[in-house]
């Protein structure tokens, strides 16, 4: 293949890292998950002696049917040994099948609880980890990685095992059956090890090549796909086709030596079988030089029965590499598992908390004294904020973009840890309470709704084992969605597509209402909505807020100005800190930030998305 | 092909004449006629060292058939998708392009390769070894054949069963992705309600059911195996049974009953692999027809037939263009004039069509012919290589390649290794103010960005854009919204930079700053697609319409940040 004329786009080489050597520790890690299914691990260990006898009895029988023939000359020792083959037949495909059974149902069961354990522990994790981390990368260990541990009990190690006692079992039996002969039948193997052993270590480091190259091709293509405008914009496209199929043609000659190599080594060990053969009758002929006719015929089954073990002999030997391939990958996953089982920054960690301060009135159900917090060392999000929400107060909160706005509801929640000050819950530090007591005591409406797969009623009774189907009615009634919601087909069961794809954003906004009206939580956290929404769902919206609000304290994420209006106070946020503090009217009369964003946010063009409505969620 | 056809049956020549040796000797061995089986043994020998060499060049040919199948695919895919517009990109997202040009391809590659393989074998095989049982017996031949009809039959049963388990076990395991999926997609709500205990639950029971549908395939599949050996091991038995009958009673010798076993072994495996290339051939076709998808995707964007090569000093004119994404209009009836040398600003909020009409004057997405008119000639009249390079285009979010700065911006060069190349890159990367950030890096013009790099900034990847554009010497330069990831700081730099971009050529600015469209020598105000307002800056400030509002906001959100 020619190079490509010049380089184009692809990036200077890279230095093939090396995999890490196979860690046994990481197959340690994995026996906890095991220990519990012993016994179906035991069993199926147990069959594979069994079936490996049973298969290997085999040439054994074959070799008395020909002696009976040829020299007890016996119709009935005939008979009796078809019934043994039989027998060795059935037998071995009852162990097998056991084998296989109980291998697979243990190792299903183990793969089960290491699944719900990652799962467990995502839950667990700090809310940190999901900002940094796409969901399919976060996915894959649960579903592909567990997967392709899997493949160790489907057919990677243990399977090997079961090979490893074959060949035992081969040798065994040959032995038994002549051991000169034997010796002369292995004279061919200390060869063919070294041969074998030669082509696997060429054959893999061609793997090792075409695994970085295909690596290397999936990231150009990819790039190219996405930087597909810039390549078109430039005229591009004649300089990366060439490159490209310099890699490609890099990867197809790495495969054809992979190719090459392979079937020297799958070819060796079909020939080396004949080789055996040739050199077992070349023995049987120097031996029985000399001996009359009658004797010889007693060696016939015996060298039958020697061309079919040693044809059984080979196979295992050549799988074994492609079977330590799939361990390798295996453990790969396992490291990859692990590696997530092992993150250590959880989510609202047990720590102590600081005794409330002791100046907090009983009645202040939300309090913030003198917080600090900031997603990153150095910028701080929140400085030295403070303020407090009576029971059944609505504290609206505004500010531009990246005020911090969002950070107060999250500090709430103790989705993070604040720098230094204490976030207070109905007297308590967050950090006293216990995370799911702690955010129970709350209802989050945001922004940007989720909604799960599934019915409207497993949605607004989320978090409820028993859904109490009339009350459901009833909150979606209260927030005016009832009407939309029979309106679909199935009432309180219509569907919802996965993240409420077939639901409008209003509609999913009201259902969110809905929810947390049925949750009927004390304290209420509203992240309102700015999306455009029709005028009838805004007039609905407007109901099912007020409806939600009553008799609840509130801390709202304010965008419009009713809301705004009706809070009893409105904390005004700029660059981490409260600059401004009292009702609508006090503020406007204030002239300073408030009335800035006022003016900014509601004399704007009505096209232009405002800035406010960009509240990022962190 | 046929090279590898024909060691394929020498290949199969060797492996049936083994036996036959086999049988021969061993009767020689029956008559202790030593020569002749020590005669037999070396023949055997030589033929094991042909067999090697046939098999190897015979799986060597055919696989390799397999990889350049492959590789002649993916150069197709890649060139089919430079030619394929956004139209092509928005039905087709990236991951299912990746996924058809990978697993795919590879299920092509397997159909060409392995199933082309032992399809040959298989029916060499079986016509010879059936040839050679004939040949040593008849009748032991009706008896060894006897099962395999039924072997035929269970494994079309097994293969149908096969079928709905697996997508049974595949539907659970996907259900169990979707599960992880939502949950982790859903965190902030499942963390801020304390569902956990809820989504426990639920995965739980996708996980119940992914192991209950996984183990109904396992049984299946283990079952299978042992089956179908079984009912071939009924053939050897018979075989042996009546076989051992006719050693017997002399119809047969020894070493011929030898040579028909091991035949028939050698059937065994062909016969499990039907069914097995059955289910190759069938994904082999569904692939196939997944990657033709692409391969036959119709180019939107086609090049003239007698394409014209633009020469003219880059005078720009637009005249009633409207486009549509589907059924959704973007621009309806816009008309525009940039006189050569002079420089145009298109502002509009967004979703106003401001994007797409950038797009369309170098035709990266299909200009309807007549709309667009480059120094007086259709753009869609002019050879397609010629007009992007006439009409340099720096698109919103720049995409920049995981490679070095230095090869991001000499893409933009005709000859890269022209003794100027890196003066112009140091010189184009100063214009567009972000030579003094790159040099700033360790590895200066070699750093490598991106995934396997250093992240850059949304500013420095714009500006680095700029870079590449202005390096390309366009005559018209159409950027779009260099100012969209900026802060305030690089904002004004990249101002600076723009003035001077926009000396010596023809420059369209699609923006929706107030500050940067002043820079230019007229604006034009884009909203749902049409043109609401024109003039120069000053004359639309003193309008008071959509223009002077967002000029005026912007000035308040400047204030606002400045406090």
């Amino acid at each position: 293949m020619s190079a490509p004329p010049r380089p184009a786009l692809l990036a200077p080489p890279e230095e093939v890292s090396e995999p890490p050597p196979t860690d046994l520790g990481m197959l340690r890690r994995l026996v906890p998950y095991a220990r519990p299914h012993v016994l179906l691990f035991g069993l199926a260990l147990g069959m594979m002696p069994l079936a490996m006898a049973a298969s290997l009895v085999q040439p054994l029988l074959i070799k008395d049917a020909i002696d009976s023939a040829l020299v007890t000359r016996s119709a009935d020792a005939l008979t009796s040994t078809v019934w043994w083959f039989l027998a060795a037949i059935t037998v071995e495909f009852l162990a097998r099948f056991g084998q296989v059974y109980w291998m697979q149902l243990a190792g299903q069961r183990a793969l089960a609880k290491l699944r719900m354990d990652t799962f467990a522990k995502i839950q667990r994790l700090h809310i940190r980890y999901f900002d940094r981390t796409p969901v399919g990368r976060v996915v894959t260990r649960v579903t592909n990685d567990v997967d392709s541990l899997g493949e160790i009990f489907a057919s990677g190690a243990v399977m090997a095992v079961a090979d490893l006692l074959m060949l035992g079992g081969i040798v065994a039996f040959m032995l038994y059956l002549d051991w000169r002969l034997s010796l002369v039948a292995f004279a061919a193997l200390p060869p063919l090890a070294l041969v074998v052993d030669v082509f696997r270590r060429f054959a893999r480091e061609a793997f090792r090549a075409i695994r970085a190259k295909v690596a290397l091709l999936n990231a150009y293509l990819a790039e190219q796909v996405q930087g597909i405008a810039v390549v078109q914009a430039f005229g591009r496209e004649q300089e990366c086709a060439l490159e490209y199929e310099g890699i490609n043609a890099d990867h197809r000659d790495a495969n054809y030596r992979a190719i090459l190599y392979d079937a020297l080594l799958y070819s060796v060990v079909e020939s080396v079988a004949a080789v055996t053969v040739a050199l077992v009758l070349y023995y049987a002929a120097i031996r029985f030089a000399g001996l009359p006719a009658g004797e010889t015929a007693v060696w016939v089954g015996t060298v039958v029965a020697f061309y079919e073990y040693i044809r059984r002999f080979f196979v295992p030997i050549r799988d074994l590499s492609q079977k330590y391939t799939i361990v390798q990958s295996s453990l790969a996953a396992a490291e990859r598992i692990f590696g997530l089982l092992d993150r250590d920054e959880l989510d609202a960690p047990q720590v102590e908390a600081p005794a409330p301060p002791a100046d907090l009135d009983e009645d202040e159900v939300i309090a913030f004294r003198g917080v600090s917090f900031g997603y990153r060392e150095g910028t701080r999000v929140l400085d030295d904020v403070s303020f407090s929400a009576r029971r059944g107060e609505k504290i609206a909160v505004v500010g531009a973009t990246g005020a911090g706005k969002t950070t107060v509801t999250a500090l709430l929640l103790r989705l993070h840890e604040v720098w230094d000050g204490q976030v207070l819950v109905e007297g308590h530090d967050v950090r006293a309470l216990p995370p799911a007591a702690l955010r129970r005591r709350f209802g989050v409406v945001s922004q940007d709704v989720f909604l799960f797969a599934g019915t409207v009623l497993d949605n607004v009774a989320i978090g409820d084992a028993d859904p109490d189907r009339a009350r459901a009615s009833e909150c979606l009634a209260q927030v005016g969605a009832l009407d939309l919601v029979e309106r679909r087909e199935g009432g309180l069961d219509a569907r919802v597509d996965e993240r409420g794809a077939n639901w409008s954003a209003g509609e999913r906004q009201l259902l969110a209402f809905a929810r947390a009206l049925y949750a009927d939580r004390p304290i209420l956290i509203l992240d309102e909505a700015t999306a455009s929404i029709d005028s009838d769902t805004e007039a609905r919206l407007q109901r099912a807020i007020e409806r939600v609000l009553s008799d609840r304290t509130a801390i709202i994420i304010a965008h419009r100005l009713s809301t705004i209006r009706e809070a009893d106070r409105i904390l005004v946020f700029h660059r981490g800190r409260i600059v401004e503090q009292g009702t609508h009217d006090e503020l406007i009369g204030e002239d300073g930030v408030y009335a800035r964003l006022h003016r900014l946010q509601f004399e704007a063009p009505a096209r232009e998305p405002a800035p406010l409505a960009a509240a990022g969620v962190g | 092909m046929a090279l590898g056809v024909a060691f394929l049956l020498l290949t199969n020549a060797a492996e049936k004449a083994i036996p036959w040796l086999l049988a021969l000797a061993l009767d020689a061995l029956r008559d202790a006629d030593v020569d002749a089986t020590r005669d037999y043994a070396l023949v055997v020998l030589g033929l094991a060292a042909v067999m090697w060499g046939v098999r190897t060049l015979s799986r060597v040919w055919l696989f390799n058939v397999g990889r350049d199948v492959e590789f002649d695919v993916r150069n197709d895919l890649l060139r089919r998708l430079h030619v394929l517009g956004p139209s092509f990109f928005r039905r087709m997202p990236t991951g299912e392009i990746m996924s058809r040009s990978t697993n795919d391809v590879a299920q092509i590659r397997v159909l060409v390769g392995f199933a082309g393989l032992n399809v040959v074998n298989s029916i060499i095989a079986f016509v010879s070894a059936i040839a050679l049982m004939l040949a040593l017996s008849p009748t032991l031949t009706f008896w060894a054949l006897l099962p395999f009809p039924l072997l035929v039959l269970v494994t079309r049963a097994f293969s149908r069963a096969m079928y709905v388990r697996s997508r049974d076990s595949q539907e659970a395991l996907a259900k169990l992705a979707d599960r992880a999926t939502e949950n982790v997609a859903g965190v902030r709500l499942v963390r801020a309600m304390a569902l956990e205990a809820r989504e426990y639950a639920r995965f739980e029971e996708a996980n119940e059911g992914a192991v209950r549908t996984t183990m109904s395939l396992v049984t299946l599949r283990g079952l299978m195996w042992p089956v179908l050996m079984g009912v071939g091991s009924i053939g050897t038995l018979l075989v042996v049974w009546i076989g051992g009958r006719m050693v017997l009673e002399g119809t047969l010798s020894a070493g011929e009953f030898a040579a028909f076993h091991a035949y028939l072994a050698l059937l065994i495996w062909p016969t499990l692999a039907l069914g097995y290339i059955l289910a190759v051939v069938q994904r082999g076709r569904a692939a196939f027809e997944r990657v033709a998808e692409i391969l036959d995707a119709e180019p939107d964007v086609r090049e003239a037939l007698a394409p014209r090569a633009p020469d003219g000093p880059g005078a720009l004119e637009v005249d009633g263009l409207s486009f549509a994404h589907g059924d959704t209009r973007v621009l309806d009836g816009v008309s525009l004039r940039v006189p050569a040398g002079g420089s145009l600003a298109v502002l509009g909020p967004t979703g106003s069509g401001k994007s797409t009409l950038a797009a369309l004057l170098p035709r990266l997405s299909p200009t309807p012919p007549g709309a667009v008119r480059l120094d007086g000639v259709d753009v869609t009249e002019l050879d397609l290589r010629g007009l992007r390079a006439a009409v340099g285009y720096a698109q919103q979010e720049p995409f920049l390649f995981s490679t070095t700065i230095e090869r991001n911006l000499k893409l933009a060069l005709d000859d890269p290794s022209a003794p100027d190349a890196d003066a112009r890159v140091r010189h184009a990367a100063s214009e567009a103010c972000v030579l003094a950030e790159i040099e700033a890096m360790t590895a200066g013009m070699a750093t490598v960005v991106g995934e396997r790099g250093v992240q850059l900034s949304g500013g420095q990847k714009q500006r680095l854009a700029l870079a590449r554009a202005l390096l390309r010497r366009p005559k018209v330069l159409v950027l779009d919204d260099p100012l969209s990831a900026v802060d305030a700081a690089t904002e004004a730099e990249i101002l600076a930079a723009l003035d001077r971009a926009k000396t010596d050529r023809t420059f369209v600015l699609i923006t929706n700053r107030v500050a940067a469209a002043a820079r230019a020598d007229r604006v034009v105000v884009l909203d749902r697609g049409a043109i609401v307002e024109e003039g120069t800056h000053e004359e639309l400030l003193r309008e008071g319409g959509l223009y002077a509002r967002i000029a005026e906001r912007q000035q308040l959100e400047r204030e606002l940040a400045t406090l």
